[in-house]
């Protein structure tokens, strides 16, 4: 089978999915937890609803790095002549469509953060007397926030149509002198530099800006390595569905090894930037940086040391042996954990922050004086121990719900992109080597037929 | 006199190019002929499976070596600084795990490393001093050579064996007392 | 034909070779007397190591005091070079482990040379934390020992002490991993030598025979050598960026350090790897095995790899406004315009400008523009670490204690003896060993030899090579 056929029973559930998922936003939207209402100054109930926007912001932020590490790994693979991928470059082909569904979301959120309609960032409210987030305003202000994820994800996509024409045009046109792949080579490389600067600056502010004060230069590079890590799994669990419908029977033992390879390093990678940005703020002590992982051990431990566990040590115990990464049920449990895994790790980057913003703003606990906000912070830290807050202190059926609902979206804009052209592609000059791809594995690294 | 006593018997064949070689392996499989050893200038894919090779267990080796190294790092640290000399660091706790963690790294990569490769070097009977007796000079350039151990073969045999060498397009065959 | 190879990949070996002629080829060079550009080489490399013998003398004899290094700023070159080296010391083992984990069979034509260089590298960098002590007979004190000093061990917590196991591991490993790769390489040495040659490589080989199991196990070896290498080339320079990044101090208490010094000491490895196999190739006529191809595939790791410091060099100067801490933001703003500014500005248009010129595929494949621009990073990734610990410690918390320094004769004699020994080592290893590895360049011959790949077989027209590539 050449071709992807979105049948309708594929297209039937992913809606399903998309239906469980939209009616668990609406639900977040009316279940606010107790604790982040309150009454205002004039008797007025005050909701920000922060559990329906964290759960938008959260799978908006998490599935488009999906698809935007898609793409770039189909850049660098270009770019160091990499052979391997290619019988299956469809695929990522296909993840990196969803950028554009993801811009939306993000303009959803850009546009509501205009109008004052939730409270995601610390800097959104009145920040006057706030000397740190004065001090930040050139940069965290609304007009940044929107343009900046206009024009970065924009020209993100815009790349990305650009190869993915190319791509197609290549299997139309290709010819011996492989034209359409050189001018590839052309845009792929300047797309990894500009990927570098402004996958940063949007991390910055999607996500690191939500604890407004708190900042590490670390931050942009760790969260990537977490999207990174998640395109993998959601690539294997998809690969091997799509072969156990008998497509792609090209991509082999072989390839999965290797995707399995990259899940295992990557996950090793992660830790390492993940105990790179605790090990140093941790030995440092500097109350103002300490302060971001004082919260999360104190009132998440299940969300700080849940990360560790399933994105390092289930990881890397399973797939440090070679015969793992060829088992499918083993490679599928892992996939499974490692993707919910990432999920969860932008949960614990994204809701505590979010807590603070809205107690801050609805006048829980000791926050009259902005100026002594670091300090109300360190109060909060010690009321908010015994509270359990459902939807934030850990994910409940409503965040999973959504989880499901964004999936089901985006496995239905990747599948309907991967319907509309040959899954394998053709004309590509390392096709050849990527169809006879042997990791040599259990002796022989060229088998002779 | 070549001294034979405590020696095998080789009979070996020279072959020029590792294609070559490999149909004469899978034709000496399908003969049923008892290869000896295999010798080639470097490493030959495919011959392993030919071979009937079974997989190094090196790494499993190395895992147990590994983790020696970081137990002994991990707890060292802690039986140091916890119980035999506790020095409160800069506020730090006595056990303070995030700075034994660097340390523990690198005790199970040198552990194991060294592990392994003095295993490697033991269980191929490698080491410095040692002279393993080559069949030919020209193995560890450009030949690649099948060996048979035909101390008690019989002459039927010996035939069999030339026979089939001279049907792989072998380019020279040899005895040789080892 | 066993291995399918794209038609747009360059072959990696020039010259139409058999494994006679590499055999030949790649011996050729320990086994000739020596031309007089060695003899020259050599002369002056054990120049420069006479005068960092006679420096270091200088130094353990009058004390550290012959250096400028004063209260305020106590790390100045010393720390500088030791940094430096280290970080050309990565570059070895990146190109022997990574690039074999990612299958880059143009790592074959230079691994050999890179990980030596690693090695020495690593030597130099050693010398200076060791000097810097002043007392250099009691160097020993750094290695938890049972000692007469009661139950007193080292500080199992300080950055300083993890930096003396990762060193001494990383050491270990390059050479375990190094040798391993040269053992059978000794072993076609020694079989083409006689007498006392021939006993001497024997010795060296460790009785090598090349029996398929043995092979079998050597590779298995490489590649787990080569994975647990990875993380630890990660580690180490991770762990000096600690020595900086676990204090309180602005300009290096900072998260990002770990990557971006790790990044850096493979730029700056890349760049030392480019000088000397440019030299190497063109002295030892290796130009065949060490071709365009691979010079071409090292400037891009350059380019990248610039490209990634200056992202990061730029991270730094943005989150140093972003934090809102006016301690972060005059150690920047000092690090730009203070005294040192021409450090900073030499740093930025060494190692993140003129590396951008590599975008062109003309300049990535000229010689000389490589050789130029390979000294250009080695010295813009020197004075990277000058500016990181020099610039940021002159400007202390109190004005009243801030200062200047400028290294006295004696610490520019250290820093250009370290020169001579490196050099010194590697001209002894081009002469006794081979420097390319031979038994893996022959494992690649019939993928990558410019008579089997598809991009230049003359035999093959355009229209066969494509039909090669479609026919599967």
């Amino acid at each position: 089978m050449t071709h992807y056929i979105l049948e309708s029973k594929h297209k039937s559930v992913t809606l399903g999915m998309i239906a469980v998922g939209v009616l668990c936003l609406i639900l977040s939207f009316f279940m606010e937890p107790d604790t982040l209402t309150g009454v205002g100054a004039d008797g007025h109930a005050i909701n920000t609803h922060a559990r329906f926007w964290t759960n938008l912001l959260h799978n908006s932020v998490f599935f488009t790095g999906i698809a935007f590490i898609s793409f770039f790994v189909i850049t660098a693979s270009i770019t160091a002549y990499a052979g391997w991928y290619v019988a299956f470059k469809r695929l990522w082909e296909a993840f990196g469509s969803f950028m554009i569904v993801g811009l939306v979301f993000m303009m959803i959120i850009a546009i509501a953060g205009f109008l004052h309609v939730h409270h995601l960032y610390h800097w959104g409210g009145n920040i006057e007397g706030d000397r740190i987030l004065e001090g930040k305003a050139g940069f965290l202000n609304n007009y940044w926030y929107t343009f900046g994820t206009l024009i970065i994800v924009g020209v993100w996509y815009f790349f990305y149509r650009k190869m993915r024409s190319l791509s197609l045009a290549e299997d139309e046109h290709g010819n011996a002198g492989y034209e359409h792949h050189k001018t590839m080579r052309k845009w792929a490389a300047p797309f990894m530099i500009i990927a570098g600067f402004t996958s940063a600056a949007l991390i910055w502010q999607w996500v690191m800006s939500i604890d407004g004060h708190w900042y590490s230069t670390m931050f942009a590079w760790y969260s990537t390595a977490s999207w990174f890590v998640s395109a993998i799994s959601l690539t294997i669990l998809v690969m091997i569905w799509l072969k156990s419908k008998g497509y792609y029977q090209e991509v082999t033992d072989e390839h999965m090894h290797d995707l399995g390879k990259f899940l295992f390093a990557f996950s090793i990678f992660w830790t390492y930037l993940w105990f790179s940005q605790y090990m140093l703020i941790w030995y440092a002590n500097n109350g103002e940086e300490t302060i971001y992982f004082r919260e999360r051990i104190d009132n998440y431990p299940i969300l700080f040391y849940g990360n560790l566990v399933m994105n390092f040590a289930l990881p890397f115990l399973i797939l440090l042996r070679n015969d793992t990464k060829r088992k499918y049920g083993t490679l599928i449990f892992v996939s499974v954990l490692c993707l919910f895994g990432h999920w969860w790790d932008y949960f614990q980057m994204i809701k505590p922050g979010v807590v603070h913003t809205v107690h801050d703003y609805i006048g829980h606990g000791n926050h009259s004086d902005a100026l002594n906000d670091m300090e109300g912070h360190i109060d909060e830290v010690g009321h908010g121990a015994s509270e359990f807050i459902s939807g934030f202190t850990l994910p409940g059926f409503l965040e999973l719900g959504v989880f499901v609902g964004f999936l089901g979206l985006f496995l239905f804009f990747v599948l309907n992109t991967l319907s509309k052209a040959p899954l394998v592609p053709k004309n590509d000059p390392y096709l050849g080597e990527s169809l006879h791809h042997h990791v040599g594995y259990g002796g022989g690294n060229e088998v002779h037929h | 006199m070549v001294h034979t006593e405590g020696k095998s018997k080789v009979l070996y064949g020279l072959y020029n190019d590792d294609e070559v070689l490999l149909k004469a392996i899978s034709e000496a499989n399908h003969r049923h002929l008892d290869i000896m050893d295999v010798f080639t200038p470097f490493p030959v894919h495919g011959l392993d499976p030919l071979l009937g090779l079974e997989e190094s267990r090196l790494h499993q080796a190395g895992f147990v070596y590994g983790a020696l190294g970081t137990l002994t790092a991990f707890l060292g640290m802690s039986w140091i600084f916890t119980r035999d000399w506790p020095i409160i660091f800069g506020g730090k706790p006595y056990w303070s795990v995030p700075a034994f963690i660097p340390i523990t790294f690198e005790l199970t990569v040198l552990f194991a490393s060294i592990g392994m490769v003095v295993t490697f070097y033991t269980i191929c009977g490698l080491r410095p001093g040692v002279v393993n007796e080559n069949l030919d000079d020209r193995i560890s350039d450009d030949k690649f050579c099948v060996a048979f151990d035909t101390t008690h073969a019989s002459d039927a045999e010996v035939d069999e064996l030339n026979d089939f060498f001279q049907a792989t397009g072998v380019e020279e065959v040899n005895t040789k007392w080892i | 034909m066993s291995a399918t190879v794209s038609p747009i990949r360059e072959p990696l070996i020039r010259g139409s070779k058999t494994y006679h002629q590499i055999t030949e080829d790649l011996c050729a060079p320990t086994e000739r007397t020596p031309s007089a550009a060695w003899v020259i080489a050599f002369i002056l490399a054990v120049g420069g190591l006479a005068t960092y013998a006679f420096c270091l003398l200088w130094t353990v004899w009058n004390g550290i005091g012959t250096w400028d290094l004063n209260r305020t700023i106590g790390w100045g070159w010393d720390i500088t070079n030791f940094v430096w080296w280290v970080g050309i010391g990565h570059a070895g083992t990146l190109i022997s482990a990574i690039l074999l984990i990612f299958r880059q069979k143009w790592r074959t034509g230079v691994n050999r040379a890179a990980e030596a260089m690693t090695i020495f590298a690593v030597v130099c960098a050693g010398q200076f934390p060791l000097i810097h002590m002043g007392r250099l007979w009691l160097a020993f004190f750094i290695f938890p020992y049972p000692n007469t000093r009661g139950p007193l061990w080292v500080n199992f917590n300080s950055p300083l002490l993890w930096d003396v196991f990762a060193i001494s591991t990383y050491f270990t490993v390059s050479i375990l991993f190094w040798y391993m790769g040269l053992v059978p390489d000794f072993a076609t040495i020694r079989d083409r030598a006689t007498g006392l040659r021939r006993r001497i490589y024997n010795f060296l080989s460790f009785g090598w025979t090349g029996s398929a199991k043995h092979w079998q196990r050597w590779e298995a070896m490489a590649l787990i050598l080569a994975g647990l290498a990875t993380p630890l080339v990660l580690s180490v320079h991770t762990i000096v960026s600690f020595d900086f990044a676990t204090s309180i101090i602005p300009g290096w208490h900072t998260t990002i350090f770990p990557p971006y010094f790790v990044a850096g000491a493979v730029f700056s490895g890349f760049a030392m790897v480019q000088t000397l196999m440019l030299m190497t190739r063109k002295i030892l006529k290796l130009e065949e095995y060490i071709t365009m191809a691979h010079i071409e595939s090292m400037n891009k790791v350059i380019l990248l790899t610039g490209s990634i410091v200056g992202v990061a060099y730029l991270t730094e100067l943005f989150i140093a406004w972003y934090s809102g801490y006016i301690y972060e933001q005059f150690a920047f703003y000092n690090r730009v315009f203070g005294p040192y500014w021409w450090s900073y500005f030499g740093m930025m248009s060494c190692n993140v400008l003129s590396p951008q010129i590599f975008w062109s595929k003309k300049m990535r494949r000229s010689i000389y523009v490589t050789f130029v621009m390979s000294i250009f990073v080695n010295i813009g990734m020197w004075f990277e670490r000058f500016v990181i610990i020099a610039s940021t410690l002159a400007r202390d918390y109190i004005p009243s204690s801030w200062s200047y320094y400028w290294p006295t004769w004696v610490e520019i004699g250290l820093f250009a003896g370290t020169l001579g020994l490196f050099f010194t080592l590697y001209l002894i290893f081009v002469r006794v060993a081979p420097v390319v590895a031979i038994a893996e360049v022959k494992s690649i011959l019939k993928s990558s030899g410019d008579q089997y790949t598809p991009s230049t077989r003359e035999t093959v027209g355009e229209e066969a090579v494509r039909k090669s590539n479609l026919d599967y």
